[in-house]
């Protein structure tokens, strides 16, 4: 299967009156036709930055490419003109964004939102386009289309909204899809279906996906393959088996531990001390450093490479250099990862 | 979006179809830019050639009260009622009455009856002759109270008028008889050597009786019913923006009248009058029409285009002569002799008014210019106060009751309060305070006594001094300051009655001087008439009263 | 709908009958009466003229006569004009007002959104400070002397457009103009900092990902919903309109409705004054009712009145 986007060395800052903040700092990644990658890392790694950067929606200023290249199916998307880039967006590349109440044009019909990238890219008339939406509603499990298209986003529920933010992604029938936390706004419940349809469009779309999140416990629902992004950069990547069975950075293993579990016998929740890295300033060596209970000398001095775990596994620590001492994920990892394999062999 | 859209082109559409009905199908003759780009002095683009357009445009500042004359009390209304209506007389170029609607003129040897001889030929412009019986209704009508006509007082010099009026006598009894359809008899009360200078004014104009009787709201509009007998006919009357006149082809003398047309405007601000006037929009800024901005005068005046003509009217501030200090005659001397009246035309009226030193305008008795006392004299007005002070047992200024100026609102009142309450702050050393009322509430005050010095201003209605002196000759009407004396009536009422003109004159300069010794009122200036006026406008004429009169005007 | 209207319907009439009577009284209380002339008139006169206007009778029953003529719609005779009845004067006067006003307020809409748009397109550039120094000198110079301004630049100087008058369609856009140099002005800088915070809104950013270009963004999705808070200003413009239009009716020589207004007061002239008073808030009234229906069609989210309640 081929790459349907290629990210190579990607960088991107912010130009503020504090200073230049580098809110990405060289990211590479790829993302394969039909495939499901997820992006996770907390608050501030950059994950929307790289992933807005890849559509080009981030304004430019304050904004700025410093570098790198965004390939969609062979050609660079950091060269083009944003006039160029009306023609990518929500033809080829869609988006869907985190908050389904205020991504929806209040006083738009929802048809109308839906028809919008039909007519502007496809130039189909109205009367077709109009049914077209009301197939799509259909599609992601709106019941009622017909009405339902003549509405306006408040007369619908969050989960419908986000349901709804979904036709109007996929309107146009885009390639690569990018869903930035989708479902972070919504109850669980609700969650699981959104998952559950959008794993239902890629079967019968073969569409890609960029599924952004912060919990892993959607990664192992949704995604085919993760990386996992801190302070500007990727830590780590790999399959999700391979990235949940064998973690190798710290970092990785931090947030496995943190994940909240109903058998887990700890009584206390584990979290990774301190707060990411100030991004106008980034630190010499590793940006996890300071917060890594498994850091040495070296990582406060340079920053790690990539080191190979295998052909498709990846990890940005000095841990994996052969100089290194062996190290084993924590306990708490270790719990996990049993109940991971436990709850994959129940299935 | 669409309903955006729609609202914007609904609107969009709207309001051309708004203002393409917005504007009269005149078409825009006015302020199109063909004669405007001339500043300063505006010349008639056609000037020079006598085939200029005879087309008179001025600004009247406000709709006139009303324009059937018998109703008629406001200056506004008579510009326009000069033009179209014509009495038993009309005041000529030289200033004196002259035979207009009457032919002839026969006087009793008591001077108490007039017997008018309508003449032949004359007119109302639909036709209609004029008769005796139109000048009898005229009077009558606006004598009869149920008309409520505020300017009736004007025909009480009419045996039995005022009786008529205030409801104690009958409409008939009133000295006004159409004998004939040609002949009127005019019985007056007394001998009154100015009743022809009366018969010019236009509460003693006539009226189409007949159309009157069967239409009461025959002066409502222009229209077939608004007929009139002078030099003009009213066209169109667009209330409170327009009137125009034409020439009326009924008139008697209508060979005199050279203008085809005359439009008045209704614009209420001034600096737009001359403004356009600038701009060759209207051929006249100015008095009596309209009015010219204070501020622009001096500019007026340095580029010679100003014109300046006194008229017959006093402004004057009125003393309250039943209230302390004002009741007595020192301090008013005091406080008349130190304003600077030179001073005050020089420097804040600038449109050449004259100082006042008497209560007659100099129209009326010419040696009024010098007038009874001096322009100003700090000497003598610091030695009346002293005077004044000792006789009202007070010890010094400071223990004078305090003082009040009144007048009504305005800007130019004010100025001329304010440049005065400073001299008598200077010359006498009294603080006096300003108050400015609403015209309406201050007119109230003023006949309520609720004042201690008001101003006030009286513009003729007729050229005799009697006009003048008769306001303070009973305690009310429009007296106001309560004074009264026994022997300045007198000398009124018996110059009445005097046939001799010179001695009559006597008798009015001693009620004068009288006037003038015992001060209820403070001459402050005369009035003049300022204006400008296009180049080439001849033959207006304006009278000692100030009113126009285009029966003979032309372009050249 | 309807049972909205009717109910507003019913509250408007209620404002309307507080505006009169306070009106009523307060004028009455003014001192001075319309027959005040220089020279005091007989008291035979005076006494008739009051019996005329039925001013003789007592306050209260002048009060309810005058309550009945306004449900009639019959203002009475002028006062002061005579053979001018109240409804003539307003016939005659408000088409011209009305044009002026509906003239200044289309001036005000489209030029103050189409400024303060571009001022917040192109932000902290210098299309956005021109636009805001323009927008300040309309709200601090009072509209008289924006009025004699324009008057003194164009009509005068220039001489591209007259003086004064109501003529032609010339006629009208310097008094348009100065009528709505200020309502533009604050409509300018409200479009401007609404369409800044539309502009922020997260569903600007959808309908970039969507790939359409910044005029398709602008006109469809931004200013629609920035539009609400001029929706809002409306019903304040309206009423800045009205009354501004007696100052620049004065300056131009228009005969509007404005000049009755303020002359009817200084004239005491007593039912011109509540005739105008009535029309006027009658129309202000109006006014509000169509501003608050506007909105709801604007924006969906706003229901006028419980419907099924969701």
């Amino acid at each position: 299967m081929e790459n349907i986007l290629e990210v190579n060395d990607l960088k991107v800052s912010f130009n503020t009156f504090a200073g230049e903040v580098q809110a990405v700092r060289g990211v590479n990644f790829h993302v394969k036709k039909g495939e499901t990658l997820a992006i996770v890392g907390e608050s501030g790694s950059g994950k929307s930055v790289t992933t807005q950067s890849i559509m080009r929606l981030i304004p430019m200023p304050p904004g700025e490419i410093k570098g790198g290249e965004i390939l969609f199916e062979g050609t660079d998307l950091a060269q083009k003109s944003d006039k160029q880039m009306e023609k990518v967006r929500g033809k080829d590349i869609a988006m869907i964004f985190q908050d389904p109440m205020t991504s929806l044009n209040p006083t738009m019909k929802i048809g109308r939102q839906i028809m919008e990238s039909m007519i502007k890219h496809r130039k189909i008339a109205k009367t077709d386009a109009k049914k077209r939406a009301i197939e799509l509603l259909d599609l992601v499990g709106i019941p009622k289309p017909e009405q339902r298209v003549d509405q306006y986003p408040h007369e619908f529920s969050g989960g419908m909204r986000q349901r709804a933010m979904i036709a109007v992604a996929l309107a146009s029938d885009p390639k690569l899809l990018i869903a930035d936390e989708p479902t972070t706004a919504l109850d669980v419940t609700i969650q699981a279906q959104i998952l559950e349809l959008l794993k239902d469009i890629q079967k019968k779309t073969n569409t890609s996906i960029i599924f952004i999140t912060h919990d892993l416990g959607v990664v192992a629902n949704v995604a085919d393959r993760v990386a996992v992004m801190y302070g500007g950069k990727i830590v780590e990547t790999g399959s999700v088996d391979e990235v949940f069975y064998n973690p190798q950075h710290p970092y990785t293993w931090g947030l496995l531990a943190s994940m909240p579990s109903l058998d887990a016998e700890e009584g206390e929740l584990q979290a990774i001390p301190g707060s990411p890295p100030d991004l106008t300033n980034p630190p010499k060596g590793d940006a996890f450093a300071a917060r890594n209970s498994y850091a040495m000398k070296v990582d406060f001095e340079m920053e790690p490479p990539m080191f190979k775990v295998s052909d498709t596994h990846y990890a940005a620590t000095w841990l994996l250099h052969e100089d290194a001492p062996k190290v084993e994920p924590p306990a708490v990892v270790q719990k996990r990862i049993e109940h991971f394999k436990e709850k994959a062999g129940e299935r | 979006m669409k309903k955006k859209l729609l609202l914007f082109s609904i609107l969009l559409v709207f309001s051309v179809i708004l203002a393409a009905c917005g504007g009269d199908d005149d078409g825009g003759e006015e302020g199109t830019s063909d004669n405007s780009g001339d500043n300063g002095e505006s010349t008639s683009d056609n000037g020079g050639e006598s085939s200029a357009e005879q087309v008179f445009k001025a600004n009247i500042a406000s709709e006139p009260f009303s324009l059937n004359p018998s109703l008629a009390n406001d200056a506004t209304s008579s510009a326009v009622l000069l033009q179209t209506f014509e009495g038993l007389t009309r005041i000529g170029p030289e200033g004196e009455p002259q035979e207009a609607m009457a032919s002839e003129i026969e006087t009793s040897d008591d001077l108490k009856k007039y017997t008018f001889t309508i003449r032949d030929g004359a007119k109302w412009s639909n036709g209609d002759p004029v008769t005796a019986q139109d000048f009898e209704y005229a009077w009558k009508w606006a004598l009869d109270p149920n008309n409520n006509s505020q300017y009736a007082y004007q025909l009480y010099y009419v045996k039995n008028a005022e009786a008529a009026n205030t409801g104690e006598g009958n409409l008939e009894d009133v000295g006004v008889t159409a004998v004939d359809e040609k002949t009127l008899e005019v019985e007056l009360e007394n001998p009154t050597p100015y009743f022809l200078e009366l018969t010019a004014f236009y509460t003693y104009f006539p009226v189409n009786s007949k159309i009157a009787k069967e239409n009461e709201e025959w002066y409502a509009d222009a229209g077939e019913n608004y007929v009139s007998n002078g030099p003009f006919k009213m066209t169109e009357w667009s209330h409170n923006d327009s009137i125009t006149l034409e020439p009326n082809e009924e008139y008697w003398d209508k060979e005199a009248v050279k203008l085809d047309r005359i439009e008045f405007a209704m614009i209420n601000d001034f600096n737009t009058e001359l403004n356009s006037f600038k701009q060759g929009e209207f051929d006249w800024a100015g008095s009596p029409f309209g009015s010219l901005p204070t501020e622009a005068i001096p500019s007026l005046k340095e580029d010679g285009s100003l014109n300046v003509e006194p008229i017959a009217g006093t402004y004057w501030y009125k003393f309250h002569t039943e209230k302390e200090p004002f009741n007595n005659v020192n301090i008013r001397k005091a406080f008349a002799y130190s304003i600077d009246r030179q001073g005050i035309v020089e420097n804040i009226t600038k449109a050449g008014q004259v100082p006042a030193m008497a209560a007659v305008p100099p129209t009326m008795f010419s040696d009024n210019e010098e007038g009874y006392f001096d322009a100003v004299n700090i000497e003598k007005a610091k030695e009346h106060l002293q005077k004044g002070i000792e006789e009202l047992g007070y010890d010094s200024v400071e223990d004078m009751p305090a003082v009040t100026l009144s007048f009504n609102t305005s800007e130019s009142h004010a100025k001329i309060a304010q440049a005065i309450q400073d001299m008598w702050k200077e010359n006498l050393g009294v603080d006096v305070e300003l108050s400015n009322s609403e015209w309406a509430v201050y007119i109230d005050q003023l006949h309520q006594g609720d004042y201690q010095i008001g101003r006030m201003g009286w513009l003729g209605d007729f050229n005799d001094p009697i006009n003048f002196l008769e306001l303070y000759k009973e305690k009310g009407g429009n007296n106001d300051t309560r004074w009264h004396s026994e022997e300045f009536a007198s000398l009124l009422e018996e110059s009445q009655t005097e046939t001799d003109s010179e001695k009559r004159t006597e008798m009015l300069k001693e009620a004068e001087g009288i006037l003038m010794d015992e001060m209820p009122i403070a001459p402050i200036y005369f009035y003049t008439n300022a204006w400008v006026q296009d180049e080439n406008l001849k033959d207006v004429v304006m009278s000692g009263l100030g009113d126009v009169q285009l029966k003979w005007a032309h372009f050249e | 709908m309807l049972k909205y209207i009717g109910k507003r319907l019913l509250y408007m009439v209620l404002t309307l009958w507080v505006i009169v009577t306070v009106t009523f009284f307060l004028m009455r209380a003014a001192p001075g009466s319309p027959f005040s002339g220089e020279k005091e008139l007989p008291p035979a006169i005076q006494a008739n003229l009051e019996a005329y206007y039925g001013l003789d009778k007592s306050l209260f029953m002048q009060y309810v006569d005058y309550l009945i003529s306004v449900v009639k719609w019959d203002f009475g005779p002028s006062l002061k004009y005579k053979g001018q009845s109240v409804n003539d004067l307003i016939s005659e006067g408000f088409p011209v007002s009305f044009a002026l006003g509906m003239e200044a307020i289309f001036l005000a809409l489209a030029l103050g959104v189409l400024l303060g748009a571009v001022a917040a397109l192109r932000h902290n550039k210098w299309q956005d400070y021109t636009a805001m120094i323009i927008a300040v000198l309309g709200i601090s110079v009072p509209s008289f002397i924006m009025a004699s301004g324009l008057q003194y630049v164009l009509a005068i100087k220039w001489s591209v457009l007259p003086v004064a008058r109501w003529e032609s369609f010339a006629h009208t856009i310097l008094p348009a103009l100065a009528l709505a140099s200020t309502p533009m002005a604050f409509i300018a800088r409200l479009t401007r900092s609404s369409m800044l915070e539309v502009i922020g809104n997260d569903y600007i950013k959808t309908a970039k990902s969507k790939g359409l270009n910044s005029t398709e963004i602008t006109v469809r999705h931004t200013i629609r919903n920035a539009m609400m808070p001029v929706v809002s200003y409306m019903g304040p413009l309206i009423s800045a309109i009205l009354t501004g239009s007696f100052v620049i009716e004065k300056i131009f020589g228009i005969p509007g409705l404005g000049m009755h207004f303020v002359t009817s007061i200084t004239n005491r002239d007593y039912s011109v004054i509540m005739g105008v008073t009535v029309f006027f808030s009658v129309l202000l009234l109006v006014s509000i009712l169509l501003v608050d229906i506007a909105y709801s069609l604007i924006d969906p989210r706003i229901k006028l009145a419980d419907k099924k309640g969701e």
